[in-house]
C-alpha cells in the first residue's frame, strides 16, 4: 500500500466515523451535570466508615483498591520489562566500577550545586515520607511520595556524579525495595482472607478523622505503594544510566551473531 | 463466606505475590529457584481455579473486595466496590490458562538463565492478569487486567532483542496500546452514561436504554479493542509479527491462551453486558459472524503460504480465532459450549505445536520448513505430536476440536459459514501437516507458493534438557486427543451459566455426529498435503501458468501484511469505522 493510498483510506475511515462521534457527543450527559451518584455516596459514607478526609485516596486504596493493585503490578511489570530489555546481553553482572565512554568529558560540579543537592536530597526524602504518611488526610499518597523520593535520589546524581550515585544507591537494594513494596500491598490484600473476610478488608483500627493515623489498612497500602514506586523508578533510572554509560564495545547482539 | 468465596481472590493474589517475591529476591536467588516457584505457583492456581469452577456449578461465586458489596452503598443504582464473579466457564478458562503456564514454565526450563528471575516475574504477572481478566465482574477492573496483560506481553515479545523481534514487539505494542486506549474510551463513555462499572448493574441499565448511541459506541470501542487482542480481521495484522518472533515458551501462551482470552472476554461482555441491546445483538449475529468467517479463510490461506514455521502457526491461530468468533456470534448456549471446547482444544494443540517449533529452534537453529527438510528425524516424538496437531486442526473426527467444531457448526445459519469452517480447517491442517512431513519425515515435493514467503534465521537457547521440552509438548497433545465426552458434562452446565451467571440448568448438546463435516475437512486436508508433497517444479508452459494463477491471490494478501505499522493502524481504523457503520445501521432502522 503506498502512502497516498494509506492516507486516503485513513481519511475515508475517519470521515465514516465522524457522524458516530457527533451522535455520541450529543447523547452524553450535558457539560456541568450534577456530580455522579457514585461520588455523592462516597462523600457521604467514607468519612464515617473509614475516617478518611482524602476521598480520592479512599477510592483508590480502599473502595477500588484492587484496581490500584493492578496498576501497581503494571508498574512492576513495566519496570521489570524495561530492565530485561535494557540489560540485553549485559546480564545481571555489573562491573565493579561505573563504565565510562572514552572521550566523554567528566563535568566537575561546583561547590554551590554540591551543597544545594546534599541539603536538598534529605529534605525531599523527608517530604516524600510526609506525603506518603498523610495520604489519607491530604492530597498525596504512595504514588506521589515514591516519585518525590526518586527525585531526592536523583539529586545525589546531580550533586555527586554517577560513580557516587552508583555506590550510594545500590541497584539490588532498589530492586529489593520495589519488590518489598509490591509484596506488602499483596499481603495487605491477602491476609484478611485468613480471618475469612474479603480481601483488602481493613482489620486495623480506623483511627481518628483528619489524624495522621486514619483509614486503617490504607496506611500500610500507601507505604507499600510508595516503596514500590521508589524502588521501581530508581531501578529504571539506574538501568538507563548504565545503558548510556556502557562502553560501545558491548553491543546488543543481533540474530546474525549466532 | 464459603470457602470458595474466601479463596477466590487468591487465584490472582498468589501469582502477584510470587512475582513480587521473585522481584524482591532476584539478586540473591539461585538460578533455578525462579523456575520452581513459578511452576509451583501456576499449578496451585490451576488447581484452585479448577476447584472453584466445580463449586461454581452450584451457583456463581462472588467476592467483593474490601467487603464493598452492592448493599453497602444503600442505593440500588450505585455499586461502590469491585466484585469478582466466578461462573464455571470463567473459572475453567482461568484454570486452563494457569495449566498452560505451568507447561510453558516446564518447557522453558533453563531458557532464561541470563535474566535471572525477571522472565518469571513477567510471566507470573501475565498469569495474574489473565486470571483477573477471567474472573472480574467490573468493567474498569477488566481494563486494568487487559492492560497488565498487554504490558507483560510487550516486554516478553521483545526479549530476544533481535531486529525482527524488536519490530514485531513494536507493532504489537503500538496496535495493542491503541486497543487499550479504545477500551478505556469505551469504558469511560459507558460509565459517563450509566454511572456504574459493575457489569450486572450496567447490563440491566443497558437493557433499559435500548439503542442509545452511547451504548452502541461503547460496544464498538470495546469490541474493537478485544478484536484487536483476538486478532480478528482487519485488526489482526500484529499477531503474526509478534507470535513469530516471541520466545517459544511465550508464543505458547500467546497463541494458546492470550488471544482466545480476548475473544472469551468479548463473548462474556456481549452476553452479560450488551445482551439487552437489540442493535448490538444484530451486529453480533450478522457482521461479526461474517467477520469470523472471513478471518478463518484469510488466516488459512496465509498459513498455507508460509514457510517460517512460527509464522505459519501464527496465521493458523488467526484462522481458528475466526472460527471461535463464529461460535461467539451464535449467542446460543450450544454455540458458547462449542466456543469453550474449541478454546480448550485449540489452546492444547497450538501450545504443543509452538513447543515443537521451540524444540526445532533450540536444536537446529532454524525455523524454516524448507531449510529444516529431513533434519527432524531424530526428534520423531515431536514429529508425531506435530502430525497429530495437524490432523486435529485438519478435521480428525475425534478429540476436542472435532466436537467443538461440530457444536459451533450446528448453530451456524446458512451453508457459507460452515463451508468457511471446513476450508479454513483444511488449509491450516494441511499447512501444519505439510511442514511436519517435510521436517520430520523427509517427504518433499517442490515448494509451491510458500517458497516466496518471508523467512528469518533464528535460534533459541540451546542445550536445554530435551526431556523437559518434549514432555509438556506430548502431554498437551495427549490431552487434546482426549474424548470430548470427558468435558461435556461440565460444559453443558457451564455454557448457560456464562450466558446468565445467576441462572441454572444445562443445555442439551447434540450427541455424536458431525462426522461427515469432519471427514470432508480431513479429505481436503489430506488432498492439499499430498498436492504439496507430490508437487513437481512446473516445466511446461501450462504448469507455469497454473502456478502463476495460484500465486497471484496469495501474493496479493501477503502484500497487505506489509509489516508496516501505519498500514496496520489504518486497517484498524477501517475496522472501527465498519463496526460503527454496522451498529448505526442496525441501531437506527
Amino acid at each position: 500500500m503506498t502512502a497516498r493510498w494509506r492516507l486516503g483510506l485513513l481519511i475515508a475511515a475517519m470521515l465514516a466515523l465522524a457522524p458516530a462521534v457527533w451522535a455520541v457527543v450529543t447523547a452524553l450527559p450535558p457539560f456541568g451535570s450534577p456530580t455522579a451518584a457514585y461520588g455523592q455516596v462516597v462523600n457521604r459514607l467514607l468519612p464515617h466508615l473509614r475516617t478518611v478526609s482524602n476521598m480520592v485516596a479512599a477510592v483508590n486504596f480502599d473502595v477500588r483498591g484492587l484496581d490500584t493493585l493492578g496498576e501497581e503490578s503494571m508498574l512492576l511489570c513495566a519496570v521489570t520489562g524495561a530492565v530485561v530489555l535494557l540489560r540485553g546481553s549485559r546480564g545481571e553482572d555489573r562491573a565493579e566500577h561505573a563504565g565510562r565512554v572514552p572521550g566523554r568529558a567528566t563535568i566537575e560540579r561546583d561547590d554551590a550545586s554540591i551543597v544545594v543537592c546534599r541539603i536538598g536530597a534529605p529534605i525531599l526524602l523527608a517530604f516524600s515520607a510526609y506525603v506518603a504518611l498523610h495520604g489519607t488526610v491530604t492530597p498525596g499518597g504512595g504514588f506521589q511520595a515514591g516519585a518525590i523520593a526518586v527525585s531526592a535520589l536523583l539529586l545525589v546524581y546531580l550533586g555527586d556524579g554517577y560513580a557516587r550515585w552508583r555506590s550510594r544507591v545500590p541497584h539490588p537494594l532498589m530492586a529489593f525495595i520495589e519488590g518489598l513494596g509490591a509484596l506488602l500491598f499483596v499481603l495487605c490484600a491477602a491476609l484478611p482472607l485468613a480471618w475469612s473476610v474479603p480481601a483488602l478488608t481493613s482489620l486495623l483500627p480506623t483511627g481518628k478523622w483528619k489524624d495522621l493515623y486514619s483509614g486503617g489498612l490504607m496506611v500500610p497500602v500507601n507505604i507499600g505503594v510508595a516503596l514500590a514506586v521508589l524502588g521501581g523508578f530508581a531501578v529504571l533510572v539506574a538501568e538507563f544510566m548504565e545503558e548510556t554509560r556502557t562502553p560501545e564495545s558491548d553491543p546488543v547482539p543481533d540474530e546474525e551473531d549466532a | 463466606m464459603s470457602a470458595a468465596e474466601t479463596l477466590l481472590p487468591l487465584a490472582v493474589l498468589a501469582p502477584l505475590g510470587a512475582a513480587a517475591l521473585l522481584a524482591l529476591l532476584a539478586h540473591w536467588l539461585p538460578a533455578r529457584s525462579g523456575d520452581c516457584l513459578a511452576i509451583v505457583t501456576s499449578i496451585a492456581v490451576a488447581i484452585l481455579c479448577g476447584w472453584i469452577a466445580d463449586h461454581a456449578l452450584h451457583g456463581a461465586i462472588p467476592h467483593w473486595f474490601g467487603g464493598w458489596t452492592p448493599a453497602s452503598s444503600h442505593r440500588s443504582d450505585v455499586v461502590l466496590g469491585i466484585g469478582f464473579l466466578a461462573d464455571p466457564a470463567s473459572a475453567a478458562v482461568a484454570c486452563f490458562c494457569a495449566f498452560l503456564f505451568a507447561m510453558s514454565f516446564l518447557f522453558a526450563w533453563g531458557y532464561f538463565d541470563e535474566v535471572h528471575s525477571h522472565f518469571h516475574v513477567l510471566m507470573l504477572l501475565f498469569l495474574a492478569a489473565m486470571i483477573g481478566f477471567c474472573l472480574t465482574h467490573d468493567l474498569f477492573n477488566l481494563f486494568v487486567w487487559f492492560e497488565l496483560m498487554s504490558v507483560a506481553a510487550f516486554a516478553l515479545t521483545a526479549y530476544p532483542l533481535g531486529q525482527s523481534s524488536l519490530e514485531g514487539a513494536f507493532n504489537f505494542t503500538v496496535t495493542n496500546a491503541i486497543a487499550s486506549f479504545l477500551m478505556l474510551l469505551g469504558v469511560g463513555l459507558l460509565y459517563a452514561r450509566f454511572g456504574t462499572m459493575d457489569i450486572s448493574l450496567m447490563g440491566r441499565e443497558i437493557g433499559r436504554a435500548g439503542s442509545d448511541p452511547v451504548v452502541l459506541a461503547g460496544f464498538c470501542l470495546l469490541a474493537a479493542a478485544l478484536l484487536t487482542k483476538a486478532a480478528i480481521l482487519p485488526f489482526h495484522m500484529w499477531l503474526a509479527d509478534a507470535h513469530a518472533v516471541a520466545p517459544s515458551p511465550v508464543s505458547v501462551i500467546f497463541s494458546g491462551a492470550m488471544v482466545s482470552l480476548g475473544l472469551f472476554g468479548l463473548a462474556k461482555l456481549i452476553v452479560q453486558l450488551f445482551a439487552g441491546s437489540q442493535a448490538v445483538v444484530a451486529v453480533v449475529h450478522g457482521p461479526l459472524l461474517w467477520l469470523g468467517a472471513a478471518t478463518a479463510i484469510l488466516g488459512g490461506l496465509m498459513a498455507w503460504s508460509q514457510r517460517h514455521l512460527k509464522r505459519l502457526l501464527a496465521f493458523s491461530t488467526i484462522s481458528h480465532l475466526g472460527i471461535m468468533l463464529i461460535g461467539v456470534a451464535t449467542l446460543q448456549a450450544t454455540g458458547i459450549a462449542g466456543l469453550l471446547l474449541y478454546l480448550l482444544g485449540h489452546g492444547l494443540v497450538k501450545g504443543a505445536l509452538f513447543m515443537v517449533a521451540g524444540i526445532l529452534l533450540a536444536r537446529h537453529n532454524s525455523i524454516d520448513e524448507i531449510a529444516l527438510y529431513g533434519k527432524g528425524r531424530p526428534l520423531w516424538p515431536a514429529g508425531l505430536a506435530m502430525v497429530a496437531g495437524g490432523v486435529m486442526l485438519g478435521g480428525l473426527p475425534y478429540g476436542l476440536l472435532h466436537s467443538a467444531t461440530h457444536l459451533i457448526d450446528g448453530q451456524v445459519p446458512g451453508e457459507a459459514a460452515s463451508a468457511a469452517m471446513i476450508v479454513s480447517g483444511a488449509l491450516t491442517g494441511a499447512a501444519v501437516l505439510r511442514s511436519a512431513l517435510r521436517i520430520f519425515f523427509g517427504w518433499s515435493g517442490a515448494p509451491g507458493p510458500e517458497r516466496a514467503a518471508p523467512t528469518e534465521r533464528e535460534h533459541e537457547m540451546p542445550d536445554r534438557p530435551m526431556i523437559l521440552m518434549m514432555l509438556p509438548c506430548l502431554i498437551l497433545t495427549a490431552l487434546a486427543l482426549a474424548p470430548a465426552s470427558l468435558a461435556t458434562p461440565f460444559i453443558t452446565r457451564a455454557a448457560p451459566r456464562l450466558l446468565d451467571p445467576f441462572g441454572s440448568g444445562a443445555v442439551a448438546l447434540p450427541t455424536a455426529g458431525g462426522v461427515s463435516a469432519s471427514l470432508a475437512t480431513l479429505a481436503i486436508t489430506l488432498a492439499l498435503t499430498l498436492l504439496a508433497l507430490l508437487r513437481h517444479r512446473p516445466t511446461s508452459s501450462g504448469g507455469r501458468a497454473i502456478a502463476r494463477v495460484e500465486r497471484a491471490p496469495l501474493a496479493a494478501i501477503d502484500a497487505l501484511h506489509s509489516g508496516l505499522l501505519p498500514d496496520y493502524v489504518t486497517w484498524g481504523t477501517v475496522g472501527l469505522a465498519l463496526l460503527a457503520s454496522c451498529a448505526a445501521a442496525f441501531g437506527f432502522t
